[in-house]
């Protein structure tokens, strides 16, 4: 079981939070596309407002279609609950902007997403949050950079895109000796190859519009409390341990416990900032959901296959899949793979990488990952555009980095496609030799 | 709020309002194991609506410290002291499963500071199979595992949540896993005054109201009627819930007990 259900995770992406309504007995989880809920007369509604009972209000704090997903993601997870959100960087910001207040610190994964980066180093600045990035599997430095003011520890499971994974154990064991909870965003593994909270995590960042929505068709996120982190115990945290205003001086931790950081940003950032998932992305969401481990299977097999014959192909330069000489606690945290990113590089530097994608015809060049089709992008020039040379260096991007999310497709086809791109690639090189 | 009951801090829940001896006090007693978290929707109702709240973490159970108190005895006595503590006068005893066990017994110790009991999902015994206590005391995160999959009804068995987006077996789990649930078992186990308490509650014609779960597999229905006969009171029955009453349907069991709280208030 997973800490949150007696279900198999198959059975969890299926039905959890989610049985047929009695008026119409839908099968499919219904889209409840409304604003607003009618409420039974004005003690109900008081009684929502105050959080006296459980139900919805208003579709950007909870919307019924929204807690299917939430309640599932939960479940599949771990957790003692989830707040699903429009997008993967808002479930990211809601969770630092509940943890940390100004004045604070985060310390941080140098080798994660160009938008993540750019949200800890310049964006939270702003507020005076500042964010100390670390060699992340470097428990000393990870130690060294802990101050009093800091509040959490923050990585990427498997990092993108340099697809460093994670020590997972070690880092929570170096975070918890000094109270401090770690944040783990874990889209590059999904809940099907690796739950973080089993390995220590305390909180778990997804974006949804990756292989669990699967499609390419939604944009979501999900956080979700672990429910382990003794907030009050840490003493770091006031905005979980003290009275919240807004609420008659609500104490999420004395009044929800396991569920306090999640009851926190919903009665808070949902309602202040509210980046909520629409309820018809949550539905297209769920689709994907509920294929997850057939997809990822698919999607790993696919990727070991293409990472296999990459190493075979006179015009790579180079391949990177944390598979390759797995180190043992890749092993470890995902036995089943790690995952259907790979990075690579083709002789001839970045003008032969460019080559090799404007040349793919199945393959699309886009600025996402986790779809169902292959997607291949040129990092450097693109979502890490806005890094800096040394930021890039630090990120494991060189310029001749392809980035590749293996789909599903039959393999001999991407095979194939690959195999036209490499001789764009090659082409490239033998012009470069002519001159 | 917290207060100091036998040299032990002491946490007591008051639905998010300052305690107020001066009110009506209704006295949320939990279960086996678990904390006062579990009375969290009908903690506030009560707090904002007239009432004091006070919803004790017995001793060594989440946020209290001290020695877990091993009988039903010993906890209702520590109850007593624990509310003589606050001042309390005016007190309404509500109780799940093994926290009804203890305001039984307490209901003897308070005199005419007692103005009603509610019981939701339990009996006037509870016996706990041995092979669940063995477990509590070598492994609690299994017995915690095992008492939520018998103790969840069906609809939160497939993940449902009366609060949008969380999941409260794994809520259960965290809190149960930490608490002395094998003491608490127990206790359980060796209580064997309830049914004649709940008689003597019944002679002297204290208030009483009876709230049962018909999924319940822990203190199973016929067992609750069979207290409420005791009470001499009707019992009310939520269908589609489990044990965990008190979190599976939060809105039903306040909805009768808050009825029934207002009815003797007048």
């Amino acid at each position: 079981m997973s800490k949150s259900s007696f279900l198999g995770a198959d059975t969890i992406a299926l039905h959890s939070g989610y049985q047929p309504e009695s008026d119409h007995g839908s099968r499919a989880v219904p889209i409840y596309q409304t604003t607003s809920y009618v409420f039974d007369s004005v003690d109900e509604a008081s009684a929502l407002f105050n959080v006296e009972q459980g139900g919805h209000i208003y579709s950007r704090i909870t919307n019924p279609t929204v807690a299917v997903l939430e309640q599932r993601l939960a479940a599949l997870e771990g957790g003692a609950g989830a707040i699903c959100t429009a997008s993967g960087m808002s479930a990211l910001f809601v969770s630092f902007f509940s943890l940390c207040s100004a004045g604070d610190h985060i310390v941080s994964a140098t080798q994660i997403y160009g938008s993540t980066i750019t949200l800890l180093k310049h964006t939270l600045k702003r507020f005076n949050i500042d964010c100390t990035f670390v060699d992340i599997n470097d428990q000393q430095a990870v130690s060294d950079a802990i101050q009093d003011n800091t509040k959490l520890v923050f990585c990427e499971s498997i990092g993108n895109p340099g697809l460093a994974v994670s020590n997972l154990p070690a880092i929570a064991k170096t975070a918890h000796a000094q109270g401090i909870p770690l944040v783990v965003d874990a889209t590059f593994a999904t809940p099907y190859l690796n739950n973080p909270i089993e390995h220590g995590a305390d909180v778990v960042v997804h974006s949804v519009t990756k292989w669990i929505g699967g499609h390419g068709v939604a944009v979501g996120g999900v956080v979700i409390d672990g429910g382990n982190f003794d907030w009050l115990k840490s003493g770091r945290f006031p905005t979980l341990t003290q009275p919240y205003e807004p609420f008659h001086g609500m104490n999420f931790w004395e009044e929800f416990g396991p569920a306090a950081l999640a009851m926190r940003i919903r009665c808070e950032s949902m309602r202040d900032i509210g980046a909520a998932m629409t309820p018809h992305n949550a539905f297209l969401l769920l689709q994907g959901l509920e294929t997850l481990s057939l997809r990822m299977q698919q999607h790993v097999s696919n990727a070991q296959a293409i990472v296999t014959w990459l190493q075979q192909q006179d015009a790579v330069a180079w391949v990177n899949h944390p598979d390759i000489n797995a180190e043992a606690h890749t092993k470890a945290l995902f036995p089943k793979g790690a995952g259907s990113m790979l990075t690579f590089g083709v002789k001839g530097g970045r003008d032969a990488g460019a080559a090799f994608i404007n040349a793919l015809q199945l393959s699309s060049n886009l600025a996402n990952v986790g779809d169902s089709r292959t997607l291949v992008l040129h990092p450097g020039s693109t979502t890490h555009s806005r890094l800096s040379e040394a930021d890039l260096v630090a990120a494991g991007i060189g310029a001749d980095l392809i980035r590749v999310s293996v789909g599903i497709e039959t393999l001999k086809d991407i095979q194939a496609d690959f195999g036209l791109g490499l001789r764009a690639a090659a082409k490239v090189v033998a012009m470069q030799a002519e001159a | 709020m917290y207060i100091q009951v036998d040299n032990a801090i002491t946490f007591i829940a008051t639905g998010g309002k300052p305690f107020d001896a001066s009110l009506p006090t209704v006295v949320l007693l939990h279960g086996s194991g678990t904390d006062h978290r579990g009375w969290a929707l009908q903690a506030r109702w009560f707090a904002f609506h007239g009432y004091s709240v006070f919803a004790p973490d017995f001793p060594a159970h989440s946020l209290s410290d001290g020695e877990a108190l091993t009988s039903i005895e010993s906890m209702a006595a520590w109850l007593v002291r624990a509310l003589d503590t606050a001042k309390v006068h005016n007190v309404h005893l509500v109780g799940h499963s093994q926290g009804f066990l203890v305001a039984l017994e307490a209901s003897t110790l308070l005199g005419d500071r007692l103005k009603s009991v509610t019981a939701l999902a339990t009996a006037s015994a509870i016996p706990v199979n041995p092979a669940l206590v063995e477990t509590a005391q070598t492994n609690p995160k299994a017995a915690a595992a095992m008492m939520l999959q018998w103790g969840f009804g069906t609809q939160h068995q497939y993940g449902a949540s009366a609060v949008p987006g969380m999941q409260p077996i794994g809520i259960g789990v965290r809190i149960m896993a930490s608490n002395p649930l094998a003491i608490d078992l127990a206790a359980c186990v060796d209580y064997n005054k309830g049914a004649q308490r709940a008689q003597q509650l019944a002679t002297i014609g204290c208030p009483s109201c009876v709230i049962l779960a018909g999924q319940d597999r822990m203190t199973p229905k016929r067992e609750g009627l069979k207290l409420a006969k005791d009470l001499n009171t009707q019992a009310q029955v939520v269908e589609e819930s489990g044990h965990m009453l008190l979190m599976e349907a939060p809105k039903q069991s306040l909805k009768i007990m808050k009825t029934f709280i207002q009815s003797v208030e007048k």
